[in-house]
């Protein structure tokens, strides 16, 4: 239903006298998300995945490429003619902090892109009302207790369920969930990472979700299709369980390597891929962009970028693909 | 109609809380009810002060110069009228002034604050540019040269101007907190959700700036207070017995009071008025940061 | 004076108070806990569980509107610390109790070089070699991976997250301590540079000989450096014991809910499940009883009035009145 292909984004640095440095932040992103389903971009802080959120939700603009929803593709509309399609793609912020005005009550916040909605379909004030009431309860928390209150009066997982409830006020139809669980307690994380995908069952909305939690990913997205972004490009793709259980690029590995095991839980994996280095930016990008880092490295790889190639479901950017067992496994 | 939507009520019981809010926030501390007493009191001078004594004020030809007594707690002037009645009957041009000031100030300034930081790129520098040039504008000679061709007899006139020349810095912080609201989620999810840029500007971004804009206009009325006083002390404008800065310039230059006691009440009065209404002010500022953030104001 | 061996750490009975309008209210309510010397123990809790004011206390570092109100805390070689004041105090801190703040990304000073702000760490302990203490600082920071003289001269913006965290570790090992507290040490860190801090924080334990304590909210974290592990709950110590033996087969109600709610890359995913209500707050931690009971699936008439005392047997602390009636352990794995 959503289609990105060939997403580009540049930021100009602010450079000296000799002019701006252009910092590639997306090179060239294809993907699809279909309706109900899931997909998930994991990588590490700068590798774009965050961008790419905005830009799906129409938050930032893009370079180069499209993205195409419900078949309109948006480079054929002008800006203020795509804010429609893009109304139907929500963000949840990462910082349930921020995402709620301070100084406006859970009741004001709903009710003002509730009247917006109101006025679109001819609906009165009691709809309004009975719609904030709903929503509330469709993500699990009790209006009567919420509505007259400010933020700063409920937990940071009341929030983030708010967050949502509002996003659900215009009726969308993919979220895009940015680290939307990492500043919650550990305790009420998976809460709202059930309720994302109660709410993909139960309304069939799409969820875009954004981590460098792998773990989390394999719970609301475990049947959709995982994204490994590194520094603007996809380096690995296919379906979440098929790319955890049997990665084969050693950007992929690496991270999975890198994620804790719960000892007296579980085992580590048999094999471990760690980085020679650590991200620079200022890596050359030439060739592999994870070449500097990778530990299998041949000359070829620092040569000519290796394009994504798909492999079957699975789809890996990489000279040398290898599967290797690098996640835990259950302690017996 | 017999169905009431249960939440219907929410928006009153609101404003009724905040107000609520307000007073527990100035009780928090006994130095803002104080403050809160003394702009009490000269509001009520401003309002009431003229109704209570005759116009124009009785003169005592035997009592020039009087020493502070029961019938003259303040003493009286060069022409025996009592001083404590003209600080009185002078506070309403006074206040008014400074009122007028605070409203110019607050709605330019923030007018152009929030388009500036909201819009930012060409929007932004022509804007500031102006800010900048209003921000240059030295004000007191500008006073003077004007006060030769302008009498400011109307205290609205004279806060006019003086809001004018003042709304610069507001303007500045305006756009500096706006530039760090807007990027924060609740603006962006405005935006993402379709409301109106009006809703946003209005609802979003200026209820959080409101203890900044609130604090920058009550120091701009102390300010504005100071100038107007300053420009009659200097006696460019025109005698008027019972302006306060007219009574400073008097005592001094016409009574001696820095030379001798006799008219130090007459120099003192005024002085003291000043202070006192600066202090209320001061007083009242320090409650503004809790009285505008819900949270603060709650707990 | 500076010890060479780890020391031992026995806290006993400590409460510490927060004041706040609604009286003094207890953010730590009667918590005992010993750190073997030579271990790493892991404080695993949510917020305003206590586990960062339990971090400060064992500098004596509770800041007002915080006090401590009774309890000790006995360090081998400095006694309790509770009674240490001023100069004393200061002294300790950092010679020989090494602290990485939480944060510790942000808590350089940014007009200064690291070089100088460890000259500057020197001075106050009274260092008469410095250029030794340069050289000890390269070593640890080319130990962790940086290129030591280089770090020295930079600024706090010139480097990564993760090099900023391995200069916090190097300011609080530089001085010789022996005892290291890392108050939630990879937050905010990308998944590899945290692998590659706790490796970092392992190895550079087994080599100076430290007695470590790590504070976070992360079981994984816990789970992956620890030797011995406590969970904290409302300003308690709930569970403690070995780390394996923690996340293998918890006992109390909470720790096993936290576990189970963790999504985990071995296993059914399906079988994490939340744990149902939310963690309390300063002012909402009950006064009577226990502080769990209220998300607790084992609640029994007890819990509302008691709050239970910390049982050990077999080397593992539970508090819970539940599982303090089980005559036999309860079955391992029971989470599963």
């Amino acid at each position: 239903m959503i289609t990105a292909s060939g997403i580009t984004k540049t930021y100009k640095q602010r450079g000296n006298m000799l002019g701006a440095r252009a910092v590639p932040a997306l090179r060239g992103v294809d993907f699809a998300i279909e309706k109900g389903g899931a997909v998930t971009f994991i990588g590490e802080s700068g590798c774009g995945k965050t961008t790419l959120g905005r830009i799906v939700a129409g938050l930032e603009s893009y370079d180069g490429g499209d993205i195409v929803i419900d078949g309109t593709p948006m480079s054929s509309l002008k800006p203020r003619h795509r804010e429609p399609f893009f109304r139907r793609i929500q963000l949840i912020h990462q910082d349930p902090y921020s995402a709620l005005n301070p100084t406006r009550t859970i009741h004001q916040t709903l009710a003002a892109p509730l009247a917006l909605r109101a006025k679109q379909t001819g609906r009165g004030k009691a709809w309004m009302e009975e719609r904030a009431r709903e929503l509330l309860a469709l993500v699990g928390i009790d209006p009567g207790y919420v509505l007259p209150r400010y933020p700063h009066q409920l937990s940071g997982g009341m929030r983030q369920r708010v967050v949502i409830a509002r996003a659900l006020t215009v009726d969308p139809e993919v979220l895009v969930a940015d680290e939307s669980v990492s500043m919650i307690d550990v305790s009420l994380r998976l809460g709202v990472l059930a309720l994302l995908k109660d709410l993909r069952e139960r309304l069939n909305v799409s969820v875009l979700f954004i981590t460098h939690d792998i773990a989390t990913a394999r719970y609301i997205g475990g049947d959709g299709e995982l994204y490994v972004i590194y520094r603007g490009q996809v380096v690995e793709s296919g379906p979440t369980e098929q790319v955890i259980s049997g990665p084969v690029h050693p950007y992929t590995q690496s991270l999975l390597s890198a994620i804790p095991v719960l000892h007296g839980v579980e085992r580590p994996g048999p094999e471990r891929v760690v980085p020679t280095e650590a991200l620079n930016e200022a890596h050359p990008d030439t060739g592999c962009l994870f070449a500097r880092r990778c530990p299998f490295r041949t000359d070829r790889c620092e040569a000519a970028l290796p394009a994504l190639v798909s492999d079957g479901a699975q789809a890996h950017a990489c000279y040398h693909p290898q599967r290797r067992n690098v996640i835990p496994v259950e302690a017996a | 109609m017999t169905v009431t939507s249960p939440v219907a009520p929410a928006p009153i019981s609101l404003r009724r809380n905040f107000w609520r809010g307000v007073g527990r926030v100035l009780r928090r501390k006994p130095s803002r009810m104080v403050g809160v007493a003394i702009v009490v009191l000269f509001v009520f001078m401003g309002i009431f002060g003229p109704l209570l004594y005759p116009n124009p004020l009785p003169r005592d030809d035997n009592a020039l110069y009087a020493s502070p007594s029961w019938a003259h707690p303040f003493g009286t002037d060069f022409e025996g009228t009592d001083v404590l009645a003209l600080v009185v009957t002078g506070t309403r041009y006074v206040l008014l002034a400074g009122l007028a000031t605070a409203v110019i100030t607050v709605a330019v300034g923030t007018l152009i604050g929030l388009l500036a930081g909201f819009h930012r790129g060409r929007w932004d520098s022509v804007l500031m540019r102006l800010t900048d040039l209003q921000l240059t504008i030295p004000g007191l000679p500008l006073l003077l040269v004007l006060s030769t061709v302008w009498k400011f007899t109307s205290p609205i006139e004279m806060g006019v101007v003086l809001g004018l020349l003042g709304w610069g810095g507001i303007a500045r912080a305006v756009r500096s907190q706006s530039l760090s609201l807007r990027e924060r989620g609740f603006i962006e999810a405005a935006k993402g959700l379709g409301l109106p840029t009006r809703h946003i500007v209005l609802r979003e971004l200026l209820p959080p700036m409101a203890p900044y804009i609130a604090m920058n206009m009550l120091i701009a009325v102390t300010g504005a207070i100071y100038a107007q006083v300053g420009l009659f002390f200097l006696g460019v404008l025109p005698f008027d017995a019972n302006n306060w800065g007219v009574m400073l310039n008097l005592s001094v230059f016409g009574g001696g009071a820095l030379s001798s006691t006799a008219a130090l009440p007459y120099l003192l009065a005024p002085l003291l008025a000043i202070l006192l209404l600066t202090l209320g002010i001061v007083l009242v500022v320090d409650a503004m940061d809790e009285i505008f953030n819900p949270r603060l104001r709650e707990e | 004076m500076t010890r060479t061996s780890a020391p031992g750490v026995r806290v006993k009975d400590l409460t510490v108070v927060y004041k706040t309008p609604a009286g003094e209210l207890p953010a730590l309510g009667g918590v005992s806990l010993s750190l073997a010397p030579g271990t790493i123990t892991g404080i695993v809790g949510e917020s305003g569980s206590g586990k960062s004011t339990l971090a400060l206390s064992l500098l004596n570092a509770v800041q007002p509107p915080g006090r401590i109100k009774e309890g000790t805390v006995e360090i081998d070689g400095l006694g309790n610390v509770v009674e240490l004041t001023g100069e004393e105090l200061r002294r300790v801190r950092g010679r020989q109790v090494g602290y990485v703040f939480q944060a510790a990304q942000n808590s350089l000073n940014p007009l200064k070089t690291v070089g100088k702000q460890l000259l500057d760490l020197g001075r106050s302990h009274d260092f008469d070699d410095l250029p030794a203490l340069l050289k000890d600082a390269r070593a640890l920071l080319g130990r962790m991976g940086l290129d030591g003289g280089r770090v020295l001269d930079s600024y706090q913006h010139e480097l990564s997250g993760g090099m900023r965290q391995r200069v916090g570790i190097m300011f609080a090992l530089v001085l010789n301590a022996h005892l290291v507290v890392l108050d939630e040490p990879t937050t905010a860190l990308d998944m590899i540079t945290q692998a590659a801090i706790l490796k970092i924080v392992r190895d550079v334990h087994h080599e100076r000989g430290l007695t470590t304590l790590i504070i976070t909210h992360d079981m994984g974290v816990a789970a992956e450096v620890t030797d011995s592990l406590a969970v904290m709950y409302g300003g308690r110590v709930v569970e403690h014991g070995p780390t394996t033996e923690v996340l293998g087969a918890p006992r109390h109600p909470y720790t096993k809910g936290l576990i189970r709610a963790i999504p985990r890359l071995s296993g059914d995913i399906d079988e994490a499940r939340a744990l149902p209500g939310r963690p309390p707050t300063l002012g909402t931690i009950p006064k009577q009883g226990c502080v769990f009971r209220e998300r607790c699936p084992l609640r029994i008439a007890v819990c509302d009035t008691v709050d239970p005392e910390p049982v050990t047997r077999d080397a593992r602390t539970v508090a819970c009145h539940a599982v303090g009636r089980l005559a036999t352990p309860v079955v391992p794995k029971e989470y599963v």
